[in-house]
């Protein structure tokens, strides 16, 4: 598949100006299409086969994420992100405070061009999944106005964040609640956590994209990751379709099991909160 | 409206919600903008945003603070908030 950058162009924040840097170098090393924000924004028609045909590498600056939100209306087929800002406290290094690029923001560029290179060439590892989950057959049924949330009547715990837990010989599989999924509407991307990090109860184990929405996955356990769902890393339409089966997030090896229960509800508990929810909208 | 209980929890006894750092707001409007939940409020005056609704925000949820650019909303410490939770519930089935 065709590689494409769409990046934050980066005119008022020291951080653009390294995205900017990142997209110019990324396209050399990878023979990217660059997709330039403003020209995208004045004459769509001109990028509109390349995100049709491309997998996207999507660049931000800062935490406004411009280049993420144009991606999301565009429904890109999104690839890989970059958020400058985060690489930059990751560096411990700070960014010269000019927009014209320095030192270290060359050098932050250049490392950020050659992980992303890593990245594409060697997809993360997303761990073994468990095997001994099966989809759920009974569910409860809470509805509001013409919409309707399932919530599966044995084995899965949830937090009042809206993410499930189903637990089996000391290993949990981790997603979102059909109710959440509705809300999000389409999920457009999944960011993983990272495989074999750690996770507290209620920490965070990565977002989902919507164009409506980021939702951070409220961690229901605590634990180490042990494998994330690449079928739904690449095709996050799965969490939409069934997301108590194959659009399953992450998995987690539990170390404080019995504590956590304490804090969970169960689908009943669960279908109150939904209600409440629904109703307060 | 917002949510009266987490976790079983009055909602208002439970400190999580956003610090606005207003050094470093740009009052850009990013978060007021994203968070459906009307936790921020745009008034008049030299500080055009504030946490009016602090109670309808959703515990543990930080999403907001990814979409401010410089960095100016905080929160408080998850895990001290796990602990004021558990007390409280602690507090009320003892009674």
């Amino acid at each position: 598949m065709k590689r494409a950058i769409l990046s934050c162009n980066g005119l008022d924040k020291p951080e653009g100006s390294v995205a900017r840097e990142v997209a110019i170098r990324g396209a050399e090393a990878t023979g990217a299409e660059i997709i330039c924000p403003v020209l995208l924004n004045r004459a769509p028609a001109r990028y509109r086969k390349a995100l049709a045909d491309s997998a996207v590498t999507v660049v931000d600056g800062c935490s406004t994420r411009c280049a993420t939100r144009l991606a999301s209306q565009l429904k890109a087929n999104v690839e890989r992100k970059v958020l400058v800002s985060d690489a930059v406290k990751g560096s411990g290094q700070a960014l010269e405070s000019t927009l014209a690029l320095g030192p270290n923001g060359v050098a932050l560029a250049r490392r950020i061009v050659e992980e992303l290179v890593r990245n594409l060439s060697a997809p993360a590892v997303a761990g073994e999944p468990a095997a001994e989950f099966e989809t759920p057959v009974e569910y409860l049924a809470v509805t509001h106005d013409k919409f309707e949330f399932r919530i599966p009547v044995v084995d899965y715990l949830f937090n009042e964040n809206d993410v499930w837990v189903r637990a089996s010989d000391g290993v949990a599989r981790v997603g979102i609640s059909d109710y959440m999924q509705q809300k999000l509407t389409d999920v457009s991307y999944f960011d993983p956590p990272k495989v074999d990090s750690g996770v507290e109860q209620f920490g965070e184990l990565g977002s989902l994209e919507s164009a409506k929405a980021v939702f951070e996955i409220i961690s229901p356990v605590g634990g180490n990751v042990t494998a994330v769902n690449r079928a739904a890393i690449d095709n996050p339409a799965l969490v939409n379709e069934d997301p108590y089966g194959a659009g399953w997030l992450v998995e987690v090896k539990l170390t404080h099991w019995p504590e956590d229960q304490e804090l969970l509800v169960d689908a009943a508990a669960y279908a109150g909160i939904v209600q409440r929810k629904a109703a307060e909208e | 409206m917002a949510e009266t209980t987490f976790m079983g929890v009055p909602r208002d006894q439970i400190p999580w919600f956003p610090t606005i750092d207003y050094d470093k707001c740009t009052f850009c409007m990013e978060c007021d903008t994203f968070c459906p939940h009307h936790v921020f409020e745009r008034r008049e005056g030299d500080r055009p945003l504030a946490i009016a609704n602090p109670a309808n925000c959703v515990v543990f949820c930080r999403a907001c603070a990814k979409t401010c650019g410089p960095d100016a909303l905080s929160f408080p410490g998850k895990p001290e908030t796990i602990a004021r939770i558990k007390q409280i519930r602690e507090g009320a089935s003892s009674k």
